[in-house]
Formats: C-alpha cells, sequence, structure tokens
C-alpha cells in the first residue's frame, strides 16, 4: 500500500484558540479513513489546512509523499486532492457542464473531449438530464452529487468529503454511499467526515476522533465504538 | 449516450448561426451609416457605449466587481492619446494603442484591489479614480493643459475615428464573444461564483481575475483615446465626469450583465432612448436617467437579456 | 503660525462634527438595512436647500429650520423606504445593487435640485449677533459655534438614543445580527423603515447645519459629502455608529490640518488616501470592532 496522503503535527490556531491540534494523519490508496467529532471538533478546519486554504501554523502536509505545506489551493489541487463542502459550493450561475470543467481547465485534452467526460460523470451521478442548468437551480441533495461530480472529474487520488449526508434524505444517502464505496475499490484515499458514527462506521476501514483538535482515538471501527474518550467526548459530561 | 453527446452540436449550430447573423447586422448597418449620411455623432457615441458597456461585462458580469471609477481607464486613455499628439507630436494611430497599454498599466497598478469585493472594492474603485482625476488636474500646466484642457489641433477626422471606433467595437466584441465560450471565461464565472471553491478546485484566481481585469481596462482606454481624437479636445472635468461610469453601468446593467449581447442591447436601448429623451426634454435629461436607473434596479434587475434567459433556460445555450 | 494651527483644530473640530453626523446616518443605514446609499450627500445637500428656502422665502430663521428638516426629511425618509427597499431586497445581490439603485437616486436627486434651484451656489444670508466670538486667541464665527453645539447636543441625543432606549437597542440589535432579530419577534421591515427615516432626519439636520458652516452649496455638491461620508463610515468601520462619531471628528481634524499645510487638491487625494489606506490596511475601521462580517 502506497502512502496517499499524510499530515504531521498540523496545527491551526485561531487567535487563542487551538483549532486543530497537532493532528498525525494517513491515508493509503484505496482506504476510506473517517474523521469523526462532535461540531466544534476542528474536522473541516483540518480539512481546510490539508488543501491549503488555511496555512497551518505548524506541522505539515504530504502528498504521496511530497510536501505541500504552505502551497495555495489550487496548487494542493492540482497536485490531486478533490474535495466536496459541508455546504454545498457549486459555481451557482454556471450550468452543470461547465461546474464539472472548472477543475480540469489546465488540462490539454480537448473542449469536446472534456465535455464528454463531464456527460459521463454527470450520468453516473443521474444528473445527465439537467446538465444544462445552471446549478443554483438544483435541489440541496442535487447540489452534493454535482459537487462529489466535480470532486471526481479530475480523477484525483485522494478526496475529502465533507459531511456528505448532511440534510441529505435516506434514498439519496444510500446512492451517495454506493459512490463513495465505488470511489474507494477505484483506489483512491478517501477522507471521509462526519459526525454521524452510522455512515462512517459502515464506510471506513479506519477511523480518527477529533475532540478539541485533537485526536483522541484511532483505530478500526470496532476500536472506536467502544472507546470511552470517544463516548464521553459525544455525550458529554 | 448517443443522443447527449449529439445534442449539443446543434445547440453550437444555432449559436453560431445567431451569433454570425447579429454581428453581420451590426457590422453592415455601422459601417453604412457615413455611406448612407446617417448621423455620425450619434452613431460614434453609440458604438463607445456598446464597447464601454461590453468591457464593463468582464469585470463586473464575468469576474464579479462593480468598478464605480471605472472612468478611470476611460480618462487615463483620453490624456493619453491627447497628451501623445499633441505635446509629443506622436500620430494618432500610434497614440490609441498607447492609450490601451496606459489603461492596462493603470490597471496593474490597481490591481492590488482585486482581492477586495462587494462594496469595499466599489468604494475603492471611487476613491482610486478621484485620485487620477486630482492627479491629472494638478498636474503642470505644460502637460496636462490644467482646467482649460488640451486641444488637439486640426487633426480631427470625424469619418476616419468613425471606423476606428468601429473597428475598437468588433474587436473588443469579438473579444468577449471569445472569453465567453473560452476556458479563461469558465475560470472567471467559477472566481465569481465563489473564490475559495475555484482556489480549491484547481483554478489559479488571482491570475485569472487579473486577466479579466486587464480585459476590462484595455477597452475603455482605447475608447478614452478615440473619444478623444473624435472631439478634439481633452479636459478633466469630462474625461473623469461620474456620468462616464454611471452611464457604462446602466447600459450594461440594462442590457444584462454576463452575456456577450446583453450590454450590446442595453447600450442601444439606452442611448436611443437618452437621445429621444435629450431631443424631447434636454433639461430632464439627467433626471430621467437616474430615474430609469432606479426603475431597472427595482424591476429589471437582470436586464433585458437575463431576464428574458431567467423566463427561458433553455435559451441559454443558443443566445451568446 | 501656532494660531493657524490653533485654528485648524477648532475649525477641524466642528467641521468634524459635522462629518460625524453625515457618516452616522450613512453608517445607520448600512448596518441596519445594508444598504449604501450613494445619494447620501444629495439627501443632505437637499437639507442645505430646505434651511435656504425656508429663510429666503418664509423668513425661518436656521435654528428653527432644524427641528422642521428633521420632521420633514423623517416623513420623506419614511416613505421612500417603502417605494425602493422591499422590492430592492427581491435582486440577487441586494448590497451590490443598492449602490447602484442610490447612484440612480443620486443623479435624479441633483438633476431635481439643479431643475429647482439652478447651478449657482447658494447661501444663506443669515447672522447671529455677534457675527463672531473669540475663543481664546482666536475668532470663531457664530453660526459655527452654533453649529458645533447641535452637533454635539445631536449626537449626545444619538447616542443616548442608541444605548438607553428600547427602539435603539433594537438597532443596534439589528446591525449585529439580523437574523436573530427576527427570530426575537422584532418588525425588521418596519425597524428597517424607522431606521430609514432616523438616517434621513440626521442627513436633513446636517444638511441645515451646512448651510451654517460652509460658505455656499450647490446642487452638485452633494457628491462631495458622499465620499466624506464613504470615508468616515469606513474609517469608523462599515455600520459602527460610534466608530462613525468617532471618525467623523477624527476625519474634520485631519483634513483641516491638511490644508494648513498642504495645498488645497493635495488635501482632498488625502482624504481619498485615508478611504483606500483604510480598507486595505484596517478594513474594521479604527475601533477594530466589527460589527459583521
Amino acid at each position: 500500500m502506497t502512502v496517499a496522503i499524510e499530515t504531521r503535527g498540523l496545527t491551526k490556531r485561531f487567535g487563542g484558540l487551538v483549532a486543530v491540534d497537532k493532528v498525525d494523519l494517513r491515508a493509503d490508496a484505496g482506504e476510506t479513513l473517517g474523521i469523526i467529532g462532535v461540531n466544534g471538533a476542528g474536522k473541516t478546519t483540518l480539512m481546510n489546512c490539508i488543501c491549503g486554504l488555511y496555512r497551518p501554523d505548524d506541522g505539515d502536509v504530504f502528498v504521496a509523499g511530497e510536501r505541500v505545506t504552505g502551497q495555495p489551493p489550487h496548487v494542493v489541487a492540482h497536485r490531486g486532492i478533490g474535495r466536496t463542502f459541508q455546504i454545498p459550493r457549486v459555481f451557482r450561475k454556471m450550468s452543470l457542464i461547465d461546474n464539472l470543467l472548472v477543475p480540469v481547465l489546465d488540462r490539454k485534452a480537448h473542449d469536446a473531449e472534456l465535455i464528454e467526460q463531464a456527460e459521463a460523470m454527470l450520468e453516473r451521478m443521474q444528473l445527465i438530464d439537467l446538465r444544462h442548468n445552471h446549478a443554483e437551480e438544483l435541489s440541496g441533495g442535487q447540489q452534493k452529487l454535482l459537487e462529489m461530480a466535480r470532486m471526481l472529474m479530475p480523477d484525483p487520488p485522494i478526496v475529502m468529503l465533507d459531511e456528505p449526508f448532511a440534510g441529505v434524505h435516506p434514498v439519496l444517502c444510500k446512492f451517495m454511499i454506493d459512490r463513495i464505496e465505488e470511489t474507494a475499490r477505484a483506489g483512491k484515499a478517501v477522507l471521509l467526515i462526519s459526525h454521524d458514527l452510522t455512515s462512517i462506521y459502515r464506510l471506513s476501514s479506519r477511523v480518527i476522533a477529533l475532540n478539541q483538535g485533537r485526536i483522541i482515538a484511532e483505530g478500526g471501527v470496532d476500536d472506536i465504538r467502544g472507546n470511552p474518550a470517544v463516548i464521553e467526548a459525544y455525550l458529554g459530561t | 449516450m448517443a443522443s447527449p453527446s449529439r445534442a449539443p452540436d446543434s445547440a453550437d449550430r444555432i449559436y453560431f448561426t445567431l451569433t454570425a447573423l447579429m454581428g453581420g447586422v451590426l457590422l453592415i448597418y455601422f459601417a453604412s451609416v457615413p455611406l448612407l449620411g446617417l448621423n455620425v455623432a450619434f452613431h460614434f457615441y453609440l458604438m463607445l457605449w456598446i464597447t464601454m458597456a461590453s468591457a464593463f461585462n468582464v469585470a463586473s458580469g464575468f469576474a464579479g466587481y462593480m468598478p464605480f471609477g471605472y472612468v478611470a481607464f476611460y480618462g487615463i486613455g483620453a490624456f493619453t492619446t491627447a497628451i501623445l499628439v499633441k505635446k509629443a507630436a506622436f500620430p494618432v494611430f500610434l497614440a490609441l494603442p498607447l492609450s490601451g497599454v496606459a489603461g492596462i498599466v493603470l490597471a496593474l497598478l490597481f490591481a492590488p484591489t482585486l482581492r477586495l469585493s462587494g462594496i469595499y472594492f466599489g468604494i475603492v474603485s471611487l476613491a482610486l479614480a478621484g485620485i487620477c482625476r486630482l492627479v491629472i488636474t494638478n498636474m503642470p500646466e505644460e502637460i496636462t493643459g490644467g482646467s482649460f484642457g488640451l486641444q488637439l489641433g486640426s487633426r480631427a477626422h470625424p469619418v476616419q475615428s468613425f471606423y476606428v471606433m468601429m473597428a475598437v467595437m468588433v474587436v473588443a466584441l469579438a473579444v468577449i464573444l471569445w472569453l465567453s465560450r473560452s476556458r479563461l471565461g469558465k475560470a472567471l464565472r467559477a472566481t465569481r461564483d465563489d473564490a475559495d471553491a475555484a482556489e480549491m478546485m484547481g483554478v489559479n484566481v488571482p491570475i485569472v481575475r487579473l486577466w479579466g481585469w486587464l480585459i476590462s481596462a484595455f477597452f475603455p482606454a482605447v475608447c478614452g483615446g478615440v473619444e478623444a481624437w473624435y472631439t478634439n479636445v481633452v479636459d478633466t472635468e469630462t474625461a473623469f465626469n461620474t456620468l462616464i461610469t454611471a452611464k457604462t453601468v446602466i447600459y450594461a446593467v440594462a442590457g444584462g450583465l454576463g452575456t456577450v449581447t446583453g450590454p450590446v442591447l442595453g447600450a442601444v436601448a439606452m442611448v436611443w432612448l437618452d437621445e429621444l429623451i435629450w431631443r424631447q426634454f434636454p433639461l430632464l435629461n439627467l433626471l430621467i436617467l437616474g430615474l430609469a436607473t432606479i426603475v431597472l434596479v427595482l424591476f429589471l434587475p437582470r436586464g433585458i437579456v437575463g431576464t428574458l434567459l431567467r423566463k427561458k433556460p433553455q435559451w441559454r445555450r443558443y443566445i451568446p | 503660525m501656532e494660531l493657524l494651527i490653533l485654528n485648524g483644530l477648532v475649525n477641524g473640530l466642528i467641521v468634524g462634527g459635522i462629518y460625524a453626523l453625515v457618516g452616522v446616518s450613512l453608517t445607520l443605514l448600512y448596518g441596519v438595512l445594508r444598504v449604501v446609499n450613494f445619494a447620501h450627500g444629495e439627501f443632505v445637500i437637499a437639507g442645505s436647500f430646505l434651511a435656504f428656502v425656508l429663510f429666503t422665502s418664509f423668513g425661518i430663521p436656521p435654528l428653527l429650520a432644524v427641528p422642521i428638516a428633521a420632521v420633514v426629511f423623517f416623513i420623506a425618509g419614511w416613505g421612500l423606504y417603502y417605494v425602493l427597499i422591499p422590492r430592492l431586497a427581491r435582486s440577487d445581490d441586494p448590497e451590490l445593487m443598492s449602490f447602484l439603485m442610490f447612484y440612480g437616486v443620486s443623479i435624479a436627486a441633483a438633476a431635481l435640485m439643479l431643475l429647482l434651484f439652478e447651478a449657482d451656489s447658494r447661501t444663506i444670508d443669515y447672522t447671529f449677533t455677534p457675527v463672531s466670538v473669540q475663543v481664546g486667541p482666536i475668532y470663531v464665527s457664530t453660526a459655527r459655534l452654533v453649529a458645533f453645539a447641535i452637533t454635539v447636543v445631536v449626537s449626545i441625543a444619538l447616542a443616548l438614543f442608541l444605548f438607553k432606549t428600547l427602539p435603539g437597542k433594537a438597532l443596534r440589535a439589528a446591525i449585529m445580527n439580523p437574523e436573530a432579530i427576527q427570530i426575537m419577534g422584532v418588525d425588521i421591515v418596519r425597524l428597517s423603515a424607522f431606521a430609514f427615516a432616523l438616517a434621513s432626519a440626521l442627513a436633513g439636520v446636517t444638511g441645515v447645519l451646512i448651510a451654517l458652516v460652509f460658505p455656499a452649496f450647490n446642487p452638485f455638491s452633494g457628491a462631495e459629502y458622499t465620499i466624506i461620508a464613504f470615508i468616515v463610515v469606513v474609517l469608523g468601520g462599515l455600520g459602527n455608529p460610534v466608530g462613525a462619531l468617532l471618525a467623523g471628528v477624527l476625519f474634520g481634524l485631519a483634513e483641516q490640518m491638511a490644508t494648513v499645510f498642504l495645498p488645497q487638491a493635495m488635501a482632498q487625494i488625502v482624504g481619498f488616501l485615508i478611504l483606500v489606506g483604510t480598507i486595505f490596511f484596517r478594513p474594521s475601521g479604527i475601533l477594530g470592532v466589527r460589527f459583521k462580517r
């Protein structure tokens, strides 16, 4: 197994608050790493540090063994990290096809070829009939699917999903779970963030639990499920 | 799978046919104005405003900025041509492209403002235009002619400058037409909709924005130069008049930001309306311009083309 | 030289008081409604013209024009709110579109004043007795002192209103968190209309004071005051009334001192530079607190 993504001692402070505190994580190709934690545990901040939106105060991020710390987000993206957002951030006034073309604009391939790929991807996400609509005309759940399609479009070796199931109805949820499993099977490293334990336990091969920016537990699903520190963080005192 | 890959072709055919048709009509109409003895002045300004509104659209409709000091580029272009022709005896045809260069230089100077957004950007742009005006007004009289302005002398050629203005308009529209289909255009739109997300999807946001900004600054600067040549006189009061920004913005919004046809249609409709009102009620002209703006924002905020496309989303692929 | 500086300080304080009022009304509008009133300067100058008409046509002295302007502008503002704002809120980007709409209001208002009063500069030929008062080693015109006194009274009244009364507290709450205040059961539309009316009334009163303090005004003076209002509002932090009061005085002092040491044109550029510099280096204003965003 090759290590696709790794962080060492990653730390981010906002004023006095340490949002991410010396986080070491590692995900291999084809592996799904679940990241759990209550609201404010630092999950999204961790993700933003990894993809370069925030500059970490300390520590490093490695993609396929190469250090990308401090690189601007577009450079990190081209190194092969795709992501989605907790609240969908689609390009609202662009067609679905154009949304999917954005991450591959630097590719040498012909426009027609890229459009064909985009249509295939939309087909896979069951959005093909809406391909000429503007993204803002989609429902919340469809926007989540669009984001996932956009994330997968450049075929990145690492994908990060931020709360993919939040506010999504059960049928769509099942559909998304299948797509995520497919993605991992295709050999990508998947970082899956959620505060919803059921879906995480189902999809992840390993899980880390964050609390107040720090890793409080790490291991297989069964280790985490029974971990007293995790239970305490979730149920509070 | 067959239908989705074939469908865009027919849509593209309609798109290109429409574009060629509209472009052809525009071209033939304007080209024949001096030949048929139509009002050259009116059509000169019509083309000027089409160019201004279209170029403004790149900054606003494509890139998502509201440069309320847009007149700065126009003014700098006007003075560049005037000074080069009058003081350095440059031929006009060399001075005009240099006006465009001056606009680009100014845009590069203002480039740091691109990290601002919304009203902050608008206010700063306004202030910078004010600074430009004051700096030029207070430059030594030997250079800028002080408050009297500069007379270009007997170098005016109305018909020649009319066709130059037409060439500038055609180039501007061609560039914007290209932009609207290009990868740069898609990157710009993505940046406008959500800059952070675009950046995380691999778009080099600062560079993309800068390109949009430079395109948007080049054409008004050239327009300023051509107008200076056409009217033969330049002074700070008119070259940096905020009404120039106002008209540009209003015409572009009236047609609909973000489409190629929008600002063209907006400029045609509003300039024509303006002329009509001006002829009937010269005193009320300014008042009606103001009221028209209010009505436009309140009742047609997406402009003519924008509203149409909202009603008929499937037409988006046919209309440039 | 010392006399000049002292003069600059006193006049800076007086002019600054006016700027503070211009700014505080604009910032109230932005804070509560999230609209950028590009026509604010025209509102102010309309107040000056009201004072002018009241005096020349009806012989009403400027001091009495203050409460009249407050009432007239309050009512006008209330009405204007319902004409302009509710529809505006429906557009894609109300904040930016408000800028554009008020651009139109500004053009229309200036044009209207031009039609009514023509382009000539106007002055109110009203004099206090004595014409000027000795303050330490320098003389200050009584009109300016009176205007300053009114500025202080209005500012204190406004501060008391915002911090001590229930509607005032509601306004501040709306600036800080418009969503929460609606959940609390406050009628945001009425509150916004009230804010618009209050800001207009303040603008009208400021206009009367401007007629007292500055030698002349014309239909196109509005643009200057709009810019000044922007400078003050940005300097004080967008939507921060206390910041705007402070920033107004500060900017008045800076501007008057600049005219002592610099040529006129440079002094104007200084104003623009302060605006640009603040946005770049201290976007939350001098107090460093952002009410929102």
